[in-house]
């Protein structure tokens, strides 16, 4: 029985390639036989994975507030290597007179840059991927601006990968909030992200990027920690209900250590404030 | 974009009239230049620099690739600039694509020398593997993250930090091919050459505002220019290429005369960089 799923899965993998790989194999040439060959051992008999985590471990998490001094708030988020800058600015007046109202309106752009990926790329923005993620982000975090406290302005947010070796989506969000909060802008919860996947019959937190062009379930999850409600859930590829009950559990679980670390890096930001006014 | 009022432009023009500027410097002195090398880790060399609230990464990928028909004995060397939107929200969508054609064109004229690739800062014959076979094809990417006046420059010495932090695969050719094949090469992952970067110029900036001209302008102060030369100047003293911007004309004599402080104003930014990238690479390493 187990054997006949795992076969199911190889299969809807070779099927779900189609997609994913058309717009990865941009990034690096991984051929579908060398990805069947390298499937087989993400997770080793040791339960070791690829980069030597347990596959209930994050990758090192890194954060820092104020990187770009002319906006204002932002922030670096680093999740392995996976590296992304987020800029907020505003809230500010609305550019475009016809979108007045009396929500704040925000809005989001994704790019990545030439160098963030594998090999070289060149490729303007607001290709498809990233008008998908920059909705995505802004959706994530409309969910916990509070919008109506600001009436007729609007906040932009900006983030610009970096590097990317999987979770960019995570990544982003993570920054993006961080930057809010350094804006000052009211939320109703920081909202955190993680990635969880499985493969070789394991849950996987935190896919880097070749476990995530493995062509497995990869399942995206935002949640607004304190008030434990999810405002981001995306998965491609098919899983069983169980199981999938048992990887988003351990997406939140990750959720969860990414807010306290994050609660953790404002504390501190905060603190640093305090002391230059001399509080 | 800077929005000034009328007391502002005059405090602005005033403080550079009495050689006293709104951030306490004189008209010829740069901001303090922090340099990081190996940010970006895929890449054969990087660096970030920034001074002051200017912000620029720099990275270097090479390539294998043919080199051209005309020039069968050098390599090939682009570079290409991208005006993140962290960095100012007019650039989001296809705003920034202006300035960053700008900025891409002038550092080209700047760092590459002529078509020909004489008098450029890379010995491009040193990226030939087999003459008019293979040869190496650096792509410089520049990327523009938080912006406070002086991209160029800000540009410029990133791309020389990221130069030096490149190294470049040693490359072995499989003898016995004939000539008409393309010969086979092995490339190592383990012995790396360095690049000699000592004749990479840098780029100084004289904005000039009102009757006087300053270096290193934050975007406050070149909101109020009437024109810019850009002049790159290399170890030896000399002037490797020049581009103007802005509308206003400038009198011939007025541009001798800022290439004559331009090069001297070089002499201190070339070992101020020097010091701050030995000192990036000497951390990297620890």
């Amino acid at each position: 029985m187990v054997f006949e799923r795992e076969a199911e899965t190889t299969l809807a993998c070779g099927a779900q390639t189609s997609f994913r790989s058309r717009r990865r194999r941009t990034q690096r040439h991984i051929s579908p036989s060398v990805r069947l060959i390298l499937r087989m051992e993400y997770v080793s008999p040791e339960g070791l994975r690829l980069d030597g985590r347990r596959p209930m471990e994050m990758r090192q998490i890194r954060a820092e507030i104020g990187a770009v001094s002319k906006a204002d708030g932002s922030a670096i988020f680093e999740m392995g290597n996976t590296k992304v800058i987020a800029a907020v600015y505003g809230p500010r007046e609305v550019q475009n007179r016809s979108q007045i109202s009396n929500h704040a309106l925000v809005r989001c752009e994704y790019s990545m840059a030439n160098f963030s990926t594998g090999d070289r790329m060149r490729k303007s923005k607001g290709d498809r991927r990233s008008t998908e993620i920059s909705l995505v982000i802004r959706q994530t975090m409309e969910a916990s601006i509070l919008t109506h406290l600001l009436p007729r302005s609007q906040i932009d947010i900006y983030v610009q990968v970096l590097q990317a070796d999987g979770g960019t989506r995570s990544a982003c969000i993570n920054a993006a909030t961080l930057a809010l909060a350094d804006a000052g802008i009211p939320m109703r919860d920081l909202v955190t992200s993680c990635s969880a996947g499985y493969l070789n019959s394991t849950s996987l937190l935190d896919l880097n990027y070749v476990e995530d062009s493995a062509g497995g379930p990869d399942v995206t999850l935002g949640i607004l920690p304190k008030l434990d409600k999810v405002t981001l859930l995306q998965m491609d590829s098919k899983l069983p209900i169980d199981i999938l009950e048992n990887v988003m559990q351990l997406a939140i679980e990750g959720c969860k250590a990414i807010a306290n670390y994050i609660r953790e890096i404002l504390l501190e930001n905060t603190k640093q404030l305090e002391y230059r006014r001399g509080v | 974009m800077v929005g000034l009022s009328l007391g502002e432009k005059h405090f602005i023009q005033g403080g550079i009239a009495q050689d006293l500027r709104c951030d306490g410097r004189k008209r010829l002195a740069y901001r303090p230049i922090s340099v990081e090398t190996g940010v970006i880790p895929q890449a054969n060399g990087s660096a970030r620099i920034r001074m002051g609230a200017t912000d620029v990464i720099a990275s270097v990928k090479a390539e294998l690739g043919r080199p051209s028909l005309l020039l069968p004995d050098k390599g090939k060397v682009s570079i290409y600039i991208d005006c993140s939107s962290t960095a100012e929200p007019a650039f989001e969508g296809r705003g920034g694509d202006e300035l960053a054609a700008e900025l891409s064109n002038a550092l080209q004229h700047c760092l590459l020398g002529g078509k020909s690739g004489a008098g450029a800062g890379i010995d491009l014959s040193s990226l030939i593997i087999v003459e008019g076979k293979i040869c190496w094809d650096l792509y410089i990417d520049g990327l523009v993250v938080s912006s406070d006046g002086n991209l160029l420059d800000a540009l410029g010495a990133a791309i020389k930090a990221a130069l030096s932090n490149t190294g470049i695969p040693r490359v072995q050719v499989a003898a016995g091919t004939s000539n008409d094949e393309q010969p086979e090469v092995d490339v190592s992952d383990e012995e790396f050459l360095q690049f000699d970067t000592s004749g990479v110029p840098v780029i100084v900036t004289l904005t000039k505002v009102g009757r006087h001209y300053i270096v290193d302008a934050t975007s406050e102060e070149e909101s109020q220019m009437s024109s810019a030369v850009s002049i790159s100047v290399n170890r030896q003293g000399y002037i490797c290429g020049i581009t103007k911007r802005g509308g206003v004309g400038l009198d011939p004599s007025i541009i001798l005369d800022m290439i004559s402080v331009a090069k001297h104003v070089s002499e201190q930014v070339i070992s101020k960089l020097d010091s701050e990238i030995a000192s990036a690479e000497a951390e990297e390493e620890s």
